[in-house]
């Protein structure tokens, strides 16, 4: 029952975020200068077909007007066409005024789906790296506070932090596959295509893993479930995996709850360096072509996941420790 | 927590007189710690370099000089070289541009943190010492805030408008005042309860008085660290926007903007994306090693442990 009542709460709450974000870019697109009628027909049309073709986006209407009308729209599923791209796929730059596909532009959604399950391998792959280069780091360092496990997880971290990806991306790409021809780097042909993105996104959240699997191992290792362990017949391995780790795992689990913005702040720019065509490059590439319907398709699409994967995150937990409460 | 530990006994490791507020023990650790001198010696060194030595060149960091292009740093060429970090390709100044670089990315940077700090701050002190519907609002924002995808926001922005100093401290400052929001409402609602305020009240003090003479000050030290790390994170988006070509613009030079054309040259030139790279990469450790040696510090001083 109690389960059913966090979940309305919850879903409420997610439409009325979603509705702000809706808002909010939706407002800044309109904003900002740029007109969008313009960019659909060309730089080369004429002036009537430019007002023609606002006339018929309804782009003359009030900005309420047109809010409304979207919203109507999104409600259906219907987010609409895309400024600049046509439905075969095949990515236009500054299209030229006679380009035949210009009738025929691809949906939104169409778009966002094709590209969503390169992110999603791009993403996994990055969090299985992460966990293992923060697992035994993190772990060390939290059973032996003050040791030099402990320091060398401090300064991995640190490092690590510090580490702009863009940078990382670019020298690894070079050193890597470049001038030593282990791994593919730019492109998608295949799945060791991901592997070199999604080491630089790990070492790009490996630090945040590190730090709360330290403080919260440490936290548990002093509490007295554990120090009567070895008095039950618990063997050390026993009460550092099933016990210690599984306390640990909760706060990690938040982490991730609040980590997905720099998880995808970073598939952005990892997409962009390697050129793999996922949402990120697909988001980066309809900004600087300033297709409008696509940033706001994205916008929103995103916004939903992360509403949507707290949700999860929060029902994860009371999973593990029945003890949190909804 | 804070009131716990104050209150209780604690067998001090070091014998640092308990008499010494919570805060000012949290200094002291923080200071005394290895990992903060180090940091802060390589970050006051940089820093220095990079007010001092482009006054006193001779060179300017946007002269182009076509007869030293793409010159290798001197520990890998000619010791004699008058370009110590090597020339890009236009014969520019490496270590120059990296210099002018790291003004604008900490200028950015600290800006933006001092925007996200009053901002947030603010509405945290007003939505925790207030509570009810202004409280609710301020809080459903934050949420709202939290679960937009600010980067998108953030590069849609710069996209479109021309990315100007100001444009780009003010869209990072949007983006990361939440957090301190938070952590403002929970210090603000905790301190609220405690004696002495009441104390403050019943002597007539003013709502502004107490909020800015003894709340205030309890909100720094637990926001204090965060401060510092997220100095070294704006500088990091800041980079990632001048990559992407929507940071200041060339021909100031930025990290972003030098290793977006270094990369271009990396086959033969390697040292232009590399060099700038590096620079960046020991400038936030130096920060990131202050702001982490105050977090463990708060920890400890938290735990009771000093």
């Amino acid at each position: 029952m109690f389960i059913l009542g966090f979940l309305t709460r919850r879903i409420l709450q997610g439409f009325i975020v979603l509705f702000l974000v809706t808002f909010a870019i939706f407002t800044l697109l309109r904003v900002v200068p740029g007109d969008p009628a313009r960019l659909i027909v060309g730089g080369m049309a004429p002036d009537n077909v430019v007002a023609q073709k606002a006339e018929e986006l309804g782009l003359n209407d009030p900005i309420p007007v047109q809010f409304i009308t979207y919203l109507g729209q999104l409600v259906q599923g219907d987010m609409g066409n895309s400024f600049l791209r046509p439905k075969s796929g095949a990515i236009v730059g500054a299209s030229e005024y006679d380009d035949p596909t210009r009738g025929n532009r691809a949906q939104v959604l169409d778009l966002i789906l094709e590209r969503l399950p390169l992110t999603l391998q791009l993403a996994g792959v990055s969090i299985v790296f992460c966990l293992l280069i923060a697992f035994p780091l993190g772990v060390a360092g939290g059973l032996r506070p003050g040791s030099w496990m402990d320091r060398l997880a401090f300064f991995a971290g640190s490092l690590f932090v510090s580490m702009p990806n863009f940078w990382l991306g670019i020298v690894l790409a070079m050193l890597i596959s470049v001038k030593m021809g282990l791994l593919p780097s730019i492109g998608y042909k295949g799945f060791s295509y991901t592997i070199l993105p999604a080491f630089v996104l790990a070492i790009e959240l490996a630090p945040f893993v590190i730090r709360t699997l330290t403080v919260s191992i440490a936290q548990v290792m002093q509490e007295e479930f554990i120090t009567i362990a070895p008095i039950r017949g618990l063997t050390p391995f026993r009460i550092v995996f099933a016990h210690a780790i599984r306390n640990a795992s909760i706060p990690l689990l938040n982490l991730f709850g609040i980590q997905l913005g720099t998880l995808l702040g970073g598939v952005l720019v990892v997409e962009y360096i390697f050129d793999y065509p996922g949402l990120g490059l697909l988001t980066i590439n309809s900004v600087l072509q300033r297709d409008f319907p696509l940033i706001q398709g994205i916008a929103i699409f995103i916004s939903g996941i992360f509403v949507f994967i707290n949700i999860i995150v929060d029902l994860a937990a009371t999973a593990i420790d029945p003890r949190l409460e909804y | 927590m804070d009131i716990k530990v104050k209150n209780m006994v604690q067998p001090s490791m070091d014998g640092m007189d308990l008499s010494v507020s919570p805060a000012k023990r949290m200094w002291i650790l923080a200071w005394n710690s290895a990992a903060f001198k180090f940091g802060f010696f390589i970050f006051g060194a940089l820093m220095l370099t990079a007010l001092v030595y482009p006054e006193f060149s001779s060179v300017d960091p946007t002269k182009m000089n076509y007869r030293a292009r793409l010159l290798p740093p001197i520990f890998v060429g000619d010791w004699t070289s008058a370009h110590p970090l090597g020339t890009d390709q236009l014969g520019r100044d490496l270590l120059l541009r990296c210099l002018v670089g790291l003004r604008y990315s900490v200028l950015i940077g600290v800006t933006t943190v001092v925007l996200m700090f009053i901002l947030g701050c603010g509405l945290g002190l007003v939505s925790g010492y207030k509570g009810g519907v202004i409280d609710t609002i301020i809080m459903r924002l934050t949420d709202a805030q939290l679960s937009i995808p600010m980067i998108i926001l953030a590069i849609a922005v710069l996209g479109v408008s021309r990315p100007t100093v100001p444009a780009i401290i003010i869209v990072l400052g949007m983006a990361g005042w939440p957090l301190y929001a938070r952590v403002a409402r929970s210090v603000t609602m905790s301190e609220r309860q405690r004696e002495y305020i009441r104390g403050e009240r019943v002597l007539g003090a003013s709502d502004w008085r107490i909020l800015f003479l003894f709340i205030a000050p309890a909100v720094l030290p637990p926001i204090a660290f965060v401060a510092i790390l997220d100095v070294a994170r704006m500088m990091i988006f800041e980079s990632i926007l001048g990559f992407l070509g929507l940071g200041v613009q060339p021909p100031t030079p930025t990290f972003g903007n030098i290793i977006a054309d270094g990369r271009k040259y990396l086959i033969n030139a390697w040292w232009v994306a590399t060099m700038p790279g590096i620079f960046l990469l020991v400038t936030l450790t130096s920060l990131n090693l202050m702001g982490s040696a105050f977090e463990k510090a708060r920890n400890q001083v938290l735990k009771g442990e000093h």
